[in-house]
């Protein structure tokens, strides 16, 4: 059963990441933009994402309740040493989330949306990068194991496992695999106008996402971290992070050619394989301490918690699946149909 | 201030925020799919007018439900951690159940909100059912976790550790029903006295006054039911936390000295350290009554459980006075309205009838704040009942008053924010011609 709930927590994981991603994206790209880019680009998140906006968020909390019910102790090293960037994450989706609501859902549309705009746009930068900087946290392997808390200082425990280069570099990578994300999301659903825009987009994101990710692995690499230096000797990762970077040469041309089903599967699954790649070379012992890495499967929870939570997962996937295709179904596909 | 004391008033007030949010959310898709129920029937525009906008209402209030409630499961394992490490696994199964019925509600809401002529109308109608149902069901779920602290069971606690853990038992701990009966009740009344109450004002002010006069029938007449219901499932509460939380319940009822034929007390004040109440109202026997079922029954006093394991005694009793107090009136005010309906037509030409409905709007969620202080504040100092003190849970982090302050100042921008947007959905409201809608 174990695999069963490891098989959901890394769905939620890739889920999270591809469609909240593409969330955030579509903020930051508005952010980037001239005014009147904006305003298309306003139209078009509401469109394409309203209805679907709700689920994409789901993801995370699904997430961390696997992890707190399934992996406890793994669960409560993370929220010790990633407190603060985890609050920040928390704010940043809180204002997102409102701001979202309120700018489509106010009864006037007068000059607070200008308020709204710069509410959903900067939280749209900032969760992603708070985001990807817990996510460099995790691996960085400046996290103090609890039981040697006593002997450093706040700094040291509370600060300095998510405050250094390497984190910041992975935030403001998946702040850019957001924006890319979203803008090869977005170019399907537009007319020809805007698409040349979101190409532009899509492109600048490109260049930025591959030397954002050749920096990080290369500061990775040079300074000495074990998750990277572990990461680009072993043969799985190195090349499912190669096939990822060529996978953008097919993404090009299908996207150029009009091929929004084709471009978007090449984007989730260049996603898939960056998640795989960070996972495959020390799977179960994803999360390092200054003192050496720490398996998810430590202290693990008895059998009847698992197989518990297993069939509710999978009672719980049985009724939210087939509802949840059907909603991308009527609100995507019917309009692809209709054109 | 010390560390525990902010971790407490940070997810006091972020779990006070959560449930006005997270109530609406889940009561106010069964106003929505009533009024569209009468649209599909009648034909009346003046109904289709009213459920476009009470669902913008419930977008609105159920994505701030949802991302408090986001923060809130953060915050469990960030404020609480040696908590969530030990009880995660064992109460994790309603969490996950409750994960899957929001996931529903997403779904089905997405649906709702953007399937007005794209699909086909009965379905569309279903859809705000299921809103309303799985939203019942995620907070059910939630209200029995909350249950577990109260009753922990299913597991065996040996010398400090949690053995042979059996989640299912641990889901249906012997407080989850009482406990979620209650407070699905009291979302039923507070929102409905609060969504009646709004509509009752502008009638009051004239403004779009068919319109709203349907509005506020439909919301104070769930609202009534569940207010008379109300106090027959908190006597199954009271005679449950008797069994098991005595300490609890004296606390409620401020009840120092374990005595046969306890009196109940009314109001009054707490004076902890002569051990008095003055000024209170004293009915004979009551207490036993209430609690047992019997006039004579022994009712234990707090002098009965060691200093350090009584919770704060005023707060408890004042909390548990307001609930009944306002629980009381919000019931009688409600039959007010069905004597309206049924013998005194005239009444709704009063605007005195309109105004004292809109007075009452904000009372039944004061009475259901407060009883959600008497069950928490009452449990301390435990965070697991007889099985772990909140100061043993709390984050080893200091300096957890800024995320406090943070916290308030987000949620008080949040509300003044919710509340300007709320009156100008009305405003927008009554400003446009039914038929144009």
């Amino acid at each position: 059963m174990i695999y069963v709930v490891l098989a959901f927590l890394a769905i939620s994981l890739l889920l999270y990441v591809l469609l909240a991603g593409a969330d955030f994206g579509a903020g930051i790209i508005e952010l980037f933009s001239s005014k009147e880019n904006q305003a298309i680009n306003k139209k078009t998140v509401y469109q394409v994402m309203g209805p679907v906006w709700e689920a994409n968020h789901i993801w995370i909390i699904i997430l961390i309740v696997i992890l707190w019910i399934a992996f406890p102790h793994y669960y409560n090293i993370l929220v010790l040493a990633l407190h603060i960037p985890l609050t920040l994450v928390l704010l940043g989706i809180t204002l997102r989330g409102v701001a979202f609501v309120f700018r489509y859902y106010d009864a006037y549309k007068d000059s607070s949306q200008i308020l709204y705009d710069w509410m959903f746009k900067t939280s749209s930068l900032v969760t992603p990068i708070f985001l990807g900087l817990t996510m460099g946290g995790v691996v960085s392997g400046d996290i103090i194991n609890p039981s040697q808390m006593e002997n450093h200082s706040f700094l040291e425990v509370y600060v300095h496992s998510w405050f250094n280069v390497f984190s910041i570099l992975t935030g403001f990578f998946y702040a850019a695999l957001c924006a890319f994300l979203a803008s090869v999301f977005l170019i399907g659903e537009v007319d020809d106008t805007s698409k040349s825009m979101y190409m532009r987009k899509a492109s600048i994101a490109t260049i930025v996402v591959v030397s954002l990710g050749f920096i990080t692995l290369a500061y990775g690499y040079l300074s000495g971290i074990a998750f990277v230096v572990d990461f680009i000797s072993n043969i799985w990762s190195i090349s499912a992070i190669v096939v990822s970077g060529i996978l953008l040469f097919p993404l090009w041309k299908s996207i150029k050619s009009g091929r929004r089903i084709i471009s978007r599967a090449l984007a989730g699954i260049q996603i898939f394989f960056i998640l795989f790649a960070a996972t495959i070379t020390h799977f179960p012992n994803i999360l390092f301490t200054t003192t050496g890495s720490i398996s998810i499967y430590e202290q693990p929870v008895p059998d009847s918690v698992m197989n518990v939570l297993g069939i509710s997962l999978l009672v719980g996937g049985v009724l939210i699946i087939p509802g949840l295709f059907h909603l991308l179904k009527s609100f995507k596909l019917i309009k692809l149909l209709e054109r | 201030m010390e560390n525990i004391d902010a971790a407490r008033l940070q997810m006091a007030f972020t779990l006070i925020f959560h449930i006005v949010f997270a109530c609406i959310g889940m009561v106010m898709p069964f106003f929505m799919v009533v009024s569209h129920k009468k649209w599909l029937n009648t034909r009346n525009p003046i109904y289709l007018t009213l459920t476009k906008s009470w669902q913008k209402g419930v977008a609105i209030f159920f994505v701030t439900g949802a991302v408090s409630g986001t923060a809130l499961s953060f915050e469990l394992g960030l404020l609480w951690p040696e908590f969530m490490k030990h009880s995660g696994p064992i109460i994790g199964m309603p969490f996950s159940l409750e994960g899957a019925a929001f996931f529903v509600e997403a779904v089905a809401l997405g649906f709702y909100l953007y399937g007005w002529k794209k699909i086909p109308e009965t379905f569309h109608w279903f859809t705000g059912i299921i809103v309303g149902i799985s939203g019942v069901m995620s907070g059910i779920l939630v209200v029995s976790a909350n249950g577990w602290m109260n009753a922990p069971s299913g597991f065996d606690y040996i010398n400090g550790e949690f053995l042979n853990i059996d989640p299912v038992k641990a889901l249906f701990n012997p407080a989850w029903f009482t406990q979620a009966l209650h407070m699905t009740l009291a979302a039923f009344t507070a929102t409905g006295f609060a969504v009646a109450g709004i509509h009752a004002y502008q009638v009051y002010k004239k403004r779009n006054v068919e319109l709203h006069k349907k509005a506020f029938k439909i919301a104070i007449t769930f609202a009534t039911i569940a207010a008379i219901l109300q106090p027959l499932s908190g006597d199954l509460s009271a005679k449950d936390i008797a069994e098991r939380q005595p300490v609890k319940l004296a606390a409620m009822e401020a009840h120092y000295e374990t005595k046969k034929g306890a009196p109940l007390y009314i109001g009054g004040i707490v004076d902890n350290e002569t051990q008095e109440v003055k000024y209170k109202l004293e009915i004979p026997n009551a207490l036993s009554f209430l609690a047992f079922g019997d006039f004579n029954a022994e009712v234990k006093g707090l002098n009965d459980f060691p200093k350090d394991e009584q919770p704060n005694v005023a707060m408890v009793h004042y909390a548990f006075q307001t609930m009944v107090g306002l629980g009381s009136l919000l019931m009688i005010a409600g039959m007010l309205f069905f004597v309206a309906k049924y013998k005194k037509k005239s009444w709704f030409n009063m605007p005195k009838f309109w105004l004292l409905f809109a007075l009452l709007a904000p009372l039944g969620f004061v009475a259901l704040e407060a009883g959600w202080i008497v069950t928490e504040v009452g449990r301390q100092p435990w965070i697991i009942h007889n099985i772990m003190k909140t100061k043993d849970a709390v984050t080893p982090m200091p300096g957890i008053v800024f995320s406090l302050y943070t916290y308030i100042a987000v949620y008080t921008i949040l509300t003044i924010a919710v509340t300007w947007l709320m009156a100008r959905q009305i405003k927008f409201l009554n400003s446009v011609k039914t038929n144009e809608a």
